[in-house]
């Protein structure tokens, strides 16, 4: 991944993203500034064709938003950017999943569908994930047919993966600054071996959930993709869960609380991983594909594309 | 703050990728006819299989090629030891010398250690203990309590070590004793010492284990000599050596791997048309291998580097233990049950019988999730 562009956009986010930024987006109002700023920063068009950026930015700065939760549809209008080549244009395109749901379909003026359609004209039905996210269900009015890439249910799942790794990395610091300041009983619950345990497990799932993501963003250019992007979307969804349970009960009724910004990131979890394909959808297919290789194939087939 | 654990992306370089190829043809080879694969390091013996391993070089590969190492990379050695895990071939008699006792005599034994104790292990005829664990030494290991007392030209040494695998078949023991003050000087005083397992004053008494094998001993020293040329590194940098052999201990393939047999089995049982939920375990299963291996690679690129990542090798081995005892745990579930004779059902008994110890050798679950918290700055 650039890291120039990589720096940028965690200025960016750090400098605008905070949580009545997200209680307001959570609210449905687009977050107008923060998109006007990133456009102005040329962010809007990582992927497109002339950006000197690919899809291995766009999942590696997907890690960097999900750090920070950024209220924005960037996996979806970096990769439409991507499959259509792109114009600098400050107008959105989305994706849609498979079942023609698409993030804030209502901002946008065109949704590209997983079945090869570019939607210009469409009705919307407002809805959201558990995180508040809009989640918005089309109705396609009138589109044109649009060449996918291969593997595009692959890659929206990955973007899925690459937001919850980065998500999970900030709960991981939001846990430990938590424990090493709230005191109880005469020193810090870091201190207790009960809670420093519970932290230990949540280190391995976050480290497993971003070493699998950078699994698939390896894998890219590689014939292995497919492969590896089942896996990581399976393993990260795991994680998912374990963490968001982890660094709530570390922090206790404080975390549970509205007021926390934890939430904002947990819930985030919970939708992650059932978008573009939970891990059961994800396991499947990597398991068909492994049984019908063979018990003699496992390894060999774990070996080369693991 | 946190600073982070990293397992930066790594891939195995093609000059190791293209061993594996001949560790397979080696495998189809000379695997014992009638032995019955088992992923797990510790559970297959044959002496036979390990000296024609020698003979191909494949132990001590990174080793200097004045002892008769291979000079090869860690990435190169990475291939072959999962090669032989995944095919669950016999590989517990030079295991331990090949991963470990090697690697610290290359690094704080003498020259002459060396040229005396290596060459025969990279020719598989010459096989090594652990010398840590005492009866009352389990996960405290710095209240090491055998004594080691000056004598001309040596060591006298009396103490009793524990759960010391294969010290009955093995030709060395690496011990750590006591060469100065008592169990309160905690990790002073400490010195490692190579012991002839079949030498005046060493007696060896075997310990069954739960699943009927015998594996491990209790090794008993009643002023056992031991000559100034056997000590390991400086008198009294005991602690240092055995915390630094750490890295390597926790990091490998054998650390996830030990249940893959068991994981092979049940696709085969499975067969080529699976339920939706047999098919959506064989994927979760393969994820976590996957992501296992990838973060084991990423630790050995770092060891290659020269760095010491003992706070990734605990997570490694910490996810990895969780893993090869779930494994198990789930699949069992997943078919009907089978007659014991059936090849799943004697995989699935032989890997749940022995499952406790995964979590226990190397390092308990608690202890690494210790080590885990501490490099996250919890302690």
């Amino acid at each position: 991944m650039d890291a120039l562009v990589a720096d940028a956009a965690e200025r960016i986010f750090a400098d605008h993203v905070d949580k009545p930024l997200l209680d307001c987006a959570e609210a449905g109002e687009f977050p107008q500034q923060l998109w006007q700023v990133l456009c102005e920063a040329g962010l809007h068009l990582v992927g497109t064709k002339d950006s000197g950026t690919g899809l291995a930015d766009i999942l590696g700065l997907l890690k960097v938003a999900g750090r920070h939760a950024v209220p924005l549809p960037l996996a979806e209008v970096w990769v439409a950017g991507f499959v259509l080549g792109g114009e600098d244009s400050d107008g959105l395109t989305v994706v849609a999943d498979d079942g023609l749901v698409a993030a804030w379909g209502r901002r946008a003026e065109r949704v590209l569908t997983l079945d090869g359609r570019l939607a210009t004209e469409f009705s919307v039905e407002s809805g959201a994930n558990l995180a508040g996210e809009p989640r918005d269900r089309i109705r396609v009015d009138g589109a044109s047919e649009i060449d996918l890439p291969g593997e595009m249910p692959e890659l929206m799942a990955t973007t899925r993966a690459a937001l919850a790794a980065g998500a999970l990395e900030r709960t991981l610091e939001l846990a430990i600054e938590y424990a090493t300041t709230r005191s109880q009983f005469g020193r810090t619950i870091s201190r207790f071996q009960a809670v420093q345990h519970q932290l230990a497990v949540l280190a391995g799932e976050v480290a497993a959930a971003v070493r699998a993501c950078d699994g698939a963003i390896e894998a890219l250019d590689a014939t292995g993709f497919g492969t590896q992007a089942a896996a990581a979307k399976a393993r990260v969804g795991e994680a998912c869960g374990i963490a968001a349970e982890i660094v709530h009960q570390v922090h206790g009724a404080m975390g549970f609380t509205h007021e926390h910004t934890l939430h904002h990131f947990t819930r985030r979890l919970w939708s992650w991983r059932d978008e573009f394909g939970n891990e059961a959808f994800w396991q499947r297919r990597l398991g068909e594909r492994l049984a019908a290789s063979g018990a003699d194939a496992l390894w060999d087939f774990i070996a080369r594309e693991g | 703050m946190f600073s982070g654990l990293t397992f930066a992306p790594a891939r195995l370089p093609d000059e190791a990728e293209a061993l594996r190829a001949e560790v397979r043809a080696f495998l189809a080879d000379q695997m014992p006819a009638d032995y019955w694969p088992n992923s797990d390091f510790n559970e297959g013996h044959s002496p036979e299989f390990t000296r024609r391993l020698g003979m191909r070089g494949w132990i001590g590969m990174t080793w200097p090629k004045a002892v008769g190492g291979g000079e090869r990379t860690f990435f190169e050695r990475y291939v072959v030891t999962e090669e032989l895990l995944a095919a669950g071939a016999p590989v517990s008699a030079h295991w331990i010398a090949d991963r470990q006792s090697g690697p610290l005599l290359l690094r704080f034994g003498t020259e002459e250690q060396q040229r005396r104790y290596l060459p025969g292990v990279v020719r598989g005829e010459t096989w090594f203990s652990i010398g840590m664990s005492e009866p009352n030494t389990g996960s405290d290991l710095a209240s090491v309590a055998t004594k080691a007392t000056r004598v001309k030209g040596g060591w006298r040494v009396s103490g009793t070590k524990i759960w010391t695998t294969d010290a009955h078949r093995n030709h060395y023991i690496i011990a750590l004793v006591r060469t100065e003050g008592t169990p309160a000087d905690r990790h002073a005083g400490l010195t490692q010492m190579v012991v002839d397992l079949k030498g005046e004053g060493v007696t060896v008494r075997p310990i069954a284990n739960i699943a009927g094998g015998h594996d491990f001993n209790e090794v008993v020293f009643d002023e056992c000599f031991v000559a100034d040329a056997d000590v390991v590194g400086e008198p009294g940098n005991g602690w240092q050596q055995v915390t630094s052999e750490l890295g390597y201990e926790r990091s490998g393939p054998e650390r996830f791997l030990s249940a893959f047999r068991v994981f092979v089995e049940f696709v085969r049982a499975v067969g080529t048309a699976p339920s939706p939920e047999q098919s959506a375990l064989i994927g979760r299963l393969a994820s976590h291998v996957m992501t296992l291996r990838k973060m084991s690679i990423s630790v050995a690129a770092m060891l290659q580097e020269g760095a010491n990542p003992g706070v990734e090798a605990a997570l490694v081995k910490s996810l990895g233990n969780d893993f090869e005892k779930m494994l198990p745990e789930l699949v069992r579930l997943a078919l009907p049950q089978m007659p014991p004779e059936h090849p799943f059902a004697r995989s699935l008994a032989q890997t749940l019988m022995h499952s406790p110890s995964f979590t226990i050798r190397g390092g308990t679950r608690e202890i690494l999730r210790g080590v885990i918290a501490r490099g996250l700055g919890l302690r």
